[in-house]
């Protein structure tokens, strides 16, 4: 049974944490297809957070095809969690470090390249959410 | 809510039992066998065929035997107020003190509710705990009260029959009503005896008398063995008794002579020589003092009421507290639906 | 939208002195709510007047659709005082008993189930329990209820914080159970912001904030940069608060889009600087009708 944690001052929105952990567990194969999720009741009981975060978090999973919930039930794992195909990564790989070379012939100092793509990543984020 | 209210007065109902049954071990006994001296040594019958107060030696033997026990009529007169400062006063005044108002005030219960519970359990407690020492005090002060005074006096009335059931009743509600508007409990067993003495004075020394007209009774001086002055020590209660002169004004309170007086309107008196002296006690001098009074018209007026009254008396008084209470109660109801 | 609780224009004076003044909110049922203010701020007068404990001075408030203290809503509110009082000379199981006697449905199973659980004996004297434990049971007698709205005034005030932490699991549960509506006041920000989806921010008796809480963090930001630029910034809706060295300047800020303006270093701020930032009063923000509205329409 996975173990979620809240990171108080990480700057993302809750819910969207323990999504992440979820894939995470997904990932690392903690998590397989079948498996049952905590319910609301057990993850605002271990830690102490609203009870909407989890409903939010498990409703998103179910978005993304990768939970399923079953009324009077539970939550259950609908398929795992690959990472994207190797040449996928290596392909993407190469357009950031251009993106970087850009940035730096821009004048960008390391400190303010992390600064934009940290806001912009966060928006990003929010915005395939929403 | 009669649970709760149980519950929550549980300590203090049962040191008032506690109390009472003290009480009654104390008064059983010695009423026992006060009322075995009474019979056995002849003063009941005296009492009861010669009349009071002509039963001299034997009156004075028991009254003298039974000395001890005046402590008791103080201590039973208390007993109504100790209900109302540890009954009533606390009642609403606790749970403002020590905020559980905030508690009680916010359950499924509505004010009135909590209060009328709470009531029932207290007020029914107290009452049952009055009667019960009434009729005991009642019972256990016969004898001495048919040998020493009129059940009707003052201080006698208020330990027989109903009314201490309707001052404590009273008083209670006088407490709860004072911890409903002072919301400290010390501060508010302290004013329930305040005011609770400041009524019952107050009625007991002013109201009573009035309550039904009382008869007027004009006498002669009787001169002779025994006392003079009618009504005295009889059954009845004597609110006042003056001698008054011809024309029907007071000469002297209380029933007796003055002297000077006499003196001053009869020669013969003041030629007698230095006062004061007891009427005809003197052999051989013939007593100029009936002469004056007779010729001075002079005679006794006493307030009275009549011992036949008593039980209606009791019962004016008994509702006249009751009435009192009702009130407060209301009084109560209303203050603490308006509490904060 | 079922509306659990509401208020308008709510005032209450206590002598010469406003303890709350002209406050108006509407509190969605189903909404975990945060109360916050300094001591003082009139946050247990509003609670209280909430319950049916105080009357109003002027304007209305309506829980439940109801007025106060009225009988239809007592056995539907669920209130825990400050510092949870109960009688002191009472067992827990007299607790328990007297939660029965006093509520027409009351669940005594579940209280007992949680007693147990804590491990809380059942004949302890009430006032011998200890902080933790008093919360706790004073929260369980409250929930036992089964209340549609839940209101707690500072229910972590005096726990130590794992006391604080096992009270707001165990609040948790409860509305996961039961999706109560809650309100619980506190001058902490910490525990409130990890449980609360809803702030009212209360000093001085005016409402300095309502908002979402989601929507409060994405729409305050933090931002650095070069002192002299710190004039009209687009995206910026008002400046809240903002200090300056001689070169550099910090603004704390409410925004109404995106900040793309490069000399300015954006960066998130934490739920307990912008509150404090709405509590100053030095602040820019006033507490005025034009600010509440704009945060209203923020938050919508």
């Amino acid at each position: 049974m996975i173990e979620f944690r809240l990171e108080s001052r990480s700057g993302i929105a809750p819910y969207l944490q323990l999504v992440q952990q979820v894939k995470h567990a997904l990932r690392l194969g903690m998590l397989r297809s079948g498996d049952q999720l905590p319910t609301v009741k057990e993850v605002v009981g271990s830690i102490a957070i609203n009870p909407n975060t989890v409903l939010k978090a498990y409703r998103e999973l179910e978005r993304e095809g990768l939970v399923e919930g079953r009324p009077g039930v539970g939550t259950f794992v609908l398929k795992g969690l690959d990472g994207p195909p190797p040449q996928a990564h290596a392909a993407l790989r190469r357009s950031l470090l251009r993106w970087l070379r850009s940035a730096f012939d821009a004048g960008l100092d390391h400190e303010s390249v992390e600064a934009l793509f940290d806001s912009t990543f966060r928006e990003a984020a929010e915005e395939e959410i929403a | 809510m009669t649970w709760v209210a149980w519950r929550q007065h549980r300590l203090q109902l049962l040191w008032g039992a506690a109390a009472i049954a003290a009480m009654t071990l104390f008064l059983v006994p010695t009423g026992l066998g006060m009322a075995h001296q009474f019979s056995s040594s002849g003063l009941a019958r005296c009492l009861s065929t010669i009349g009071f107060p002509r039963c001299g030696d034997l009156s004075q033997t028991f009254e003298n035997h039974y000395r001890g026990f005046s402590f008791v009529i103080p201590l039973f007169m208390m007993a109504p107020v100790l209900f109302g400062m540890f009954f009533g006063a606390p009642l609403i005044a606790r749970e403002m003190d020590t905020g559980t108002y905030r508690l009680a005030w916010t359950q499924g219960v509505t004010r009135p509710r909590w209060l009328a519970g709470k009531l029932l359990v207290v007020v029914g407690a107290a009452l049952a705990g009055a009667a019960a020492l009434a009729s005991l005090v009642t019972w256990w002060s016969r004898p001495l009260v048919a040998n020493t005074a009129s059940r009707f006096h003052p201080g006698i009335f208020d330990l027989r029959g109903v009314v201490p059931i309707a001052y404590t009743v009273f008083a209670v509600m006088l407490g709860v009503a004072i911890g409903a508007l002072i919301k400290k409990t010390l501060a508010a067993v302290g004013m329930t005896l305040a005011a609770f003495a400041a009524v019952r004075i107050g009625i007991e020394l002013f109201l009573r008398q009035h309550y039904m007209t009382a008869k007027r009774l004009t006498e002669s001086f009787v001169f002779g063995p025994g006392k003079g002055g009618v009504a005295a020590n009889s059954a009845d209660w004597v609110i006042s008794q003056n001698t008054i002169d011809r024309a029907g004004h007071i000469v002297s309170r209380g029933g007796g002579f003055d002297f000077s007086y006499l003196a001053a309107h009869c020669p013969a008196v003041a030629a007698a020589g230095p006062f004061p002296r007891v009427v005809g006690a003197i052999p051989g001098q013939v007593d100029p003092v009936p002469a004056c009074v007779q010729h001075l018209g002079l005679r006794i007026a006493s307030v009275y009421q009549p011992a036949s009254r008593f039980w209606t008396f009791q019962w004016i008084e008994f509702g006249i507290f009751i009435a009192l209470a009702i009130a407060l109660g209301a009084f109560a109801l209303w203050r603490t639906k308006r509490l904060s | 939208m079922t509306v659990a609780l509401e208020a308008t224009r709510l005032g209450k004076r206590f002598g010469k002195r406003w303890a709350l003044q002209d406050c108006t909110f509407e509190l969605p049922a189903g909404s975990i709510a945060g109360l916050v203010g300094p001591n003082g701020a009139g946050k247990t007068t509003l609670l209280h007047i909430a319950v049916g404990l105080l009357e109003p001075t002027s304007g209305s408030i309506r829980i439940l659709g109801e007025d106060p203290g009225n009988e239809r809503v007592l056995s539907r509110v669920g209130f825990v005082a400050q510092d949870t009082p109960l009688y002191k000379y009472f067992s827990v199981a007299d607790m328990i008993s007297f939660g029965e006697h006093m509520n027409s449905s009351f669940d005594v199973a579940f209280l007992r189930e949680r007693m147990a659980r804590l491990e809380i004996p059942f004949d302890q004297s009430a006032g011998s329990l200890s902080g933790g434990q008093r919360a706790q049971v004073g929260l369980a007698l409250a929930l036992a209820k089964r209340p549609e709205i839940l209101l707690l005034d500072e229910p972590l005030a005096s726990l130590d914080p794992l006391a604080r932490r096992e009270f707001l699991q165990t609040l948790m549960e409860g509305v996961a159970d039961t999706e109560v509506t809650v309100v619980l006041s506190s001058h902490l920000l910490t525990d409130l912001e990890r449980v609360c989806d809803h702030m009212m921010v209360l000093a001085r008796g005016h409402f300095r904030l309502i908002a979402d809480t989601s929507d409060i963090l994405k729409n305050h930001k933090l931002l650095i940069g070069p002192r002299e630029r710190a004039g009209a910034i687009s995206g910026v809706e008002q400046v809240l608060h903002q200090s300056a060295t001689d070169r550099q300047a910090t603004l704390l800020v409410r925004t109404n889009g995106p900040i793309i303006d490069p000399a300015w270093m954006v960066n998130q701020v934490s739920l307990e600087d912008v509150v404090l930032a709405y509590l100053d009063s030095r602040s820019t923000a006033d507490a005025n009708d034009h600010d509440l509205h704009a945060v209203r329409e923020v938050a919508r």
